[in-house]
């Protein structure tokens, strides 16, 4: 459902069902509506069987990444004598997306079941469950979700009888976007600077604490007890635009929209349909001019190229720009692409982990050439420059966050290169003072 | 030790057109190396883990999608890589541009220059010009790591190699990284100093100027040193160092690499103990006794006096060495007095043993005698008591260069013998000595060390020999051939060498050339060569 | 020794100097700053410590559990207690000043009684963001961003995405996660915090 606004028709609300009600918090609450069913449905197949289950549904991470999880989950080693972790991604921070705090104050119970058939299906017996720092209060409530559970035996040494052991551990961040990347992410668990790791080796052969690990964002975990209950058949059969992407997803809207909020949409839903019918379109007076889909990570796309957009992974590579995480901020006319553009590099400066150079010092030149032209002080080569230097950070670092500092740039002067062009010319007042 | 020819599974790739056959796992830029191609990198090193940060070391590799980093990629049979490639300069030409953007320009003041890899690649394939005008650059001050160490925040490219040498090779994590993004910097804990034995080796490990030693600073100029391969005259570890001078004066020992023995290391005792190679309080001549004065002779004079001396000498002699002493001396010195008895003791100065935990069998050794196996093998004994007390009953003394103590000096005035002092250092205390010649330290000669691990090295002269001073086995060859025309006297340290074998076989075999610069193990009687086992002269 | 270009300061936003900036700065009287140390794990905090260790395989993964416990307890991470949770965790001080410094929710140095933290990252900047973080600075008397309120009630911080942009502007007050704030709620919101 568009939470926190009434559900649309035109949504198919599978992990939103529940989203504003109170009740859905609690264990008995999400027990009567239909909750750790399909828990116990896994504990009577093998694990394998429940792998293959989520093979056929063409379920993809929804973190950003999009991996089939069902192959995912069978990297694992099987029966190797070693423990082997489930880590669930609660770290969200790309900006524009604001689905799993959603999914975790919501129905927490959904992501637990969703944890613990993850656990059993992959051979762990422990899950760590990392939350941003800042998530103050889906912390609290995954806490108190997280004893009712252990202490209802869906979670511990004998969930549900079964005499499986699955323990779910909340770990805490303290803010860095960084650590939601995968193998930051276990390096911060494992007490040390939320560094990315090199691949190879994957995390399924040498993950957290160099055991073979798996890891999953909320919005994915939460998607599996649905596809256990229902069947992978039905997930795969959610798809209105490319079979290759199936299922329901959270877009979380935002920017100058009437109704920001989460809409759960089956893939290959319009994106017109979702701007203009769900969250009722533009202010009053405004008009489209971008859409960065994906969080802000991905390339921006125009307004033009928004209007017969496909939501889902295929149809917004064919538009130029990726589905990501889906967090879909809107702009409207009002909007000073340069600015926003150069507000969205001081970010990813501001959370590099200084690794590796061209992110480390690329991320912070391409700040301060924008506060160049921001300020009025703009030059012609400072074009060729953003685009060498964004060509620098893009392919040669061991994560993608230099990459995704270059994706708002290079699309910002592919397609707005008048609002640069205005400041460089005087043709508009600088937006920040002379530095 | 009898090693078995491990049937290792070879990977042939081909590294800009050169074709090479490595094992399996080994990485590229390993790989590269032995095809010729140094494949430029900062933070890579061959002595620690590999983390890839740089991103200096992209290469193109052909078939893969991106840039892979040499430094952790492993070779595929059949790859063919490419390092001068357009991709791969300009890669490298990116990295360099954006180190240079917060680095200062300070090399007319900075130490490294010369001897700077940031300088070295911007020459090769950097911009010539920078992008980064009107920008400040970002700024903070020197701090002091103490106690040699200087870190320059402003010049550092964060490799992160000396947080890592800490951290997993001297495993005493003192270092971090601190603050994230282009704010980060070299940290250390606020009331600790970077005092470990083996700190000193993060200054070689820095690619730039950033992190300097205090010994060091402003001293020289890199391109200004002449530099020779030697041995450490430390302990017995014999870590190869190179010794580097400046008009003839000692300024710098660095580590030279030699896998076998110290790696890329040296320790901090060894690193700063070089004073001593350049005091000029030397003999300069050499001294006979007339009366009760010394006056300066000519060597013929000198090798008369110590013949006559020696064939007088009726009953035992008694040599005390220093354990810096060479391989050829020691044994030269030795076979001088060979128609008497000879008592012949090496000093050992004995110290904290400091290993450097994470390399096998690679310490700062209690043994603070360089050739303490070597005199051993000569028949030196390491318990200078015994020496001490030969001394009232022998008929000569031969002082090698011993660093003698007031007591020692005691027992060698009440001592009836002649005494032959062959010495660097001038002492007034000698007074009774029949003769005094000058000899060369070990930086003033050639020869050679044999270290715990009965691995015999040879060092080099880095130095010119002060005034007439001569290696001690110049003037025990010449005295051993005789006077007249010397042709049997040895001429160069090598020859020297090759007089020893007839007398100890352990020496048989082998010449300067097999010794090379990395060293050779000796075997023992039965043809096997061991490690040494635990310490000895008593301190177990 | 001297280095060239030695102007202070780099790009705007974010500063050069080391404890400075995002880990907060200290208020006006730096008496906190150098009363004795009472550490933080013993009785208590010593027990819920080792209930941690039994939820991972290493001591060094309790690490960011173990700060957030000093900063709970203490409202700062100070340099006695970055030795003591090295001592706690069998870690070196500098390993763990390394982590400390790497995540900006840590504090260094004192804070205000209240933290604020405001995001202005574009969803939210399009949407005011700004105006609320400059309401904020003037409502609560910080005078500009990292800086303490003269009667040590607040700190503000400009802050990266909270992940609440479907509900700009959002702010964090200590543990509160407030959302949808406007310039104009600032004041009435404030009176809360004393």
């Amino acid at each position: 459902m568009g939470y926190p606004h009434p559900s649309h028709p035109k949504e198919n609300p599978v992990l939103s069902k529940h989203f504003g009600d109170p009740e859905a918090r609690s264990y008995d609450g999400w027990v009567k509506r239909g909750g750790y069913e399909g828990l116990k449905k896994v504990l009577r197949m093998t694990p394998e069987a429940v792998v293959e289950e989520i093979k056929t549904s063409g379920l993809r991470g929804r973190g950003g990444a999009g991996f089939p999880t069902g192959l995912k989950w069978s990297l694992m080693p099987k029966a190797d004598g070693r423990p082997h972790y489930l880590v669930c991604n609660a770290d969200e921070s790309e900006p524009g997306t604001f689905k799993d705090r959603e999914i975790m104050r919501w129905t927490p119970h959904q992501l637990l079941e969703g944890c613990a058939i993850a656990a059993y299906a992959i051979g762990a017996e422990r899950c760590y469950i990392y939350i941003r720092g800042e998530f103050t209060d889906p912390y609290k409530i995954m806490e108190k979700a997280v004893d009712e559970a252990t202490a209802k035996g869906a979670l511990g040494g004998n969930v549900l009888g079964s005499g499986q052991r699955i323990e779910v551990i909340l770990h805490r961040g303290a803010g860095a976007y960084i650590c939601g990347e995968e193998t930051a992410m276990l390096n911060s668990i494992e007490g040390k600077r939320g560094n990315p790791r090199i691949k190879p080796p994957y995390p399924a052969q040498v993950g957290l604490f160099g055991m073979p690990t798996t890891i999953n964002n909320v919005e994915t975990l939460a998607a599996v007890p649905h596809i256990m209950m229902r069947g992978g058949e039905w997930y795969k059969g959610l798809s209105l635009n490319n079979p290759k992407s199936t299922g329901t997803k959270l877009i979380s809207v935002c920017g100058h929209i009437q109704r920001p909020g989460n809409y759960e949409v089956t893939m290959g839903t319009p994106m017109r349909e979702l701007i203009y019918d769900m969250c009722g379109g533009m202010r009053p007076g405004r008009t489209l001019k971008a859409v960065i889909p994906g969080g802000s990570s991905v390339p921006i796309m125009s307004a033009a190229e928004a209007d017969d957009c496909l939501l889902d992974y295929e149809g917004v590579v064919a538009k130029g720009s990726m589905l990501g995480s889906a967090g879909m901020i809107v702009m409207d006319d009002t909007t000073d692409m340069v600015y926003q553009i150069w507000r969205l590099a001081r970010f990813y400066a501001h959370e590099s982990c200084a690794q590796c150079t061209q992110c480390r010092e690329g991320t912070a030149w391409s700040v301060r050439i924008l506060e160049r032209i921001l300020a009025g002080k703009g030059k012609q080569e400072h074009f060729q420059l953003l685009l060498d230097l964004s060509d620098n950070m893009t392919g040669k670092t061991i994560c993608v966050l230099s990459d995704s500092c270059a994706a708002p740039i290079v699309s910002g002067i592919q397609k707005f290169r008048h609002e640069f062009e205005a400041y460089i010319q005087g043709a508009r007042e600088p937006a920040l003072a002379a530095v | 030790m009898t090693s078995s020819r491990v049937e290792e599974e070879l990977v042939t790739v081909t590294i800009d057109g050169m074709s090479v056959s490595v094992p399996k796992g080994t990485t590229i830029i390993e790989a590269a190396k032995q095809a010729g191609v140094l494949v430029p990198h900062y933070c890579y090193h061959p002595s620690l883990p590999s983390p890839a940060v740089c991103r200096m070391c992209l290469v193109e590799v052909e078939k893969a999608p991106k840039l892979m980093p040499a430094c952790v990629t492993a070779v595929a049979e059949g790859q063919v890589v490419h390092v001068e490639s357009e991709k791969a300069k300009k890669a490298r030409e990116g990295v360099l541009e954006l180190l240079l953007i917060n680095h200062p320009l300070d090399c007319p003041i900075c130490d490294q220059a010369g001897e700077c890899e940031l300088q070295n690649y911007v020459f090769q394939e950097g911009r010539s010009g920078t992008r980064y005008a009107d920008y400040a650059k970002r700024y903070s001050p020197v701090e002091d790591f103490g106690p040699d160490v200087l870190y320059v925040p402003n010049r550092c490219i964060l490799c992160t190699r000396c947080v890592r040498f800490m951290e997993n090779v001297a495993e005493d994590p003192i270092l971090n990284v601190s603050e994230r993004g282009d704010r980060a910097y070299i940290g250390i804990s606020t009331d600790q100093l970077l005092d470990h034995p083996w700190a000193g080796n993060v200054v070689d490990l820095c690619p730039v100027g950033s992190l300097i030693s205090k010994d060091f600073l402003h001293k020289a100029r890199a391109w200004d040193l002449d530099k020779t391969a030697s041995v450490c005259p430390g302990c017995t570890q014999g870590c190869n160092i190179t010794i580097d001078t400046r008009d003839d004066i000692v300024v710098r020992l660095r580590p030279r690499p030699n896998l076998e023995v110290n790696r890329h290391f040296i320790c901090d005792y060894g690193r700063m103990n070089y004073r001593w190679l350049n005091r000029g309080d030397r003999i300069e001549a050499p001294l006979v006794r007339d009366g009760g004065r010394h006056l300066a002779t000519d060597w013929d004079t000198a090798l008369d006096r110590l013949g006559q001396l020696i064939r007088g000498t009726s009953g035992s002699a008694v040599i005390l060495a220093s354990g810096r002493a060479s391989t050829e001396s020691l044994g030269l010195v030795r076979r001088m007095l060979d128609r008497v008895s000879v008592t012949a003791v090496v000093q050992v100065p004995i110290g904290e043993e400091a290993p450097l935990a994470a390399v096998p069998n690679l310490a700062l050794r209690a043994e603070r005698a360089p050739n303490l196996t070597g005199a051993e093998l000569l028949g030196y004994g390491s318990d200078w008591p015994t020496g001490l007390i030969e001394l009232a009953s022998a008929g000569l003394v031969i002082v090698l260069d011993a660093d003698l103590s007031q007591s020692d000096l005691a027992l060698l005035a009440k001592a009836p013998a002649s005494v032959v002092v062959m010495g660097t250092v001038f002492d007034e205390e000698l007074r009774n000595a029949e003769l005094i010649l000058p000899i060369t330290t070990m930086a003033e000669e050639n020869g050679t060390y044999v270290n715990r691990d009965r691995r015999i090295q040879r060092y080099n002269q880095a130095k010119s020999q002060p005034g007439m001073a001569r290696p001690a086995w110049w003037v025990a060859g010449e005295v051993i051939a005789g006077p007249g025309p010397s042709a049997a006297a040895p001429a160069t340290a090598g020859q020297a060498f090759e007089l020893l074998s007839e007398r100890w076989p352990v020496f048989a075999g082998t010449s300067y050339d097999d010794i090379g610069f990395t060293g050779r193990v000796l075997s023992d009687s039965a043809g096997a060569t061991g490690s040494r086992p635990a310490s000895r002269a008593g301190v177990s | 020794m001297s280095t060239t270009a030695g102007q202070r300061g780099s790009g705007p936003g974010e500063g050069p100097h080391r404890g400075v900036g995002e880990h907060g700065s200290a208020p006006g009287g730096h008496d906190t700053e150098t009363a004795p140390y009472e550490r933080v794990f013993r009785g208590e905090h010593m027990a819920r410590l080792e209930q941690l260790f039994t939820k991972y395989p290493t001591k060094q993964a309790c690490l960011l559990p173990a700060l957030w416990m000093v900063q709970e307890a203490r409202g700062w991470i100070s340099e006695p207690a970055i030795g003591e949770v090295a001592e706690v965790l069998d870690l070196t001080p500098a390993y763990v000043k390394g982590v400390v410094t790497f995540y900006t929710m840590y504090h260094t140095h004192p804070v205000g009684r209240h933290f604020i933290q405001v995001c202005t990252t574009s969803p939210c900047n399009i949407c005011g963001a700004e105006d609320v973080m400059k309401a904020l600075i003037r409502e609560t008397g910080c005078g500009e961003l990292g800086a303490t309120s003269p009667d040590g009630r607040f700190t503000v911080m400009e802050v990266e995405c909270l992940g609440a942009c479907g509900f700009a502007t959002p702010i964090l007050i200590d543990d509160d996660f407030i959302e949808s704030v406007t310039p104009d709620k600032v004041p009435g919101l404030l009176q809360r915090y004393k």
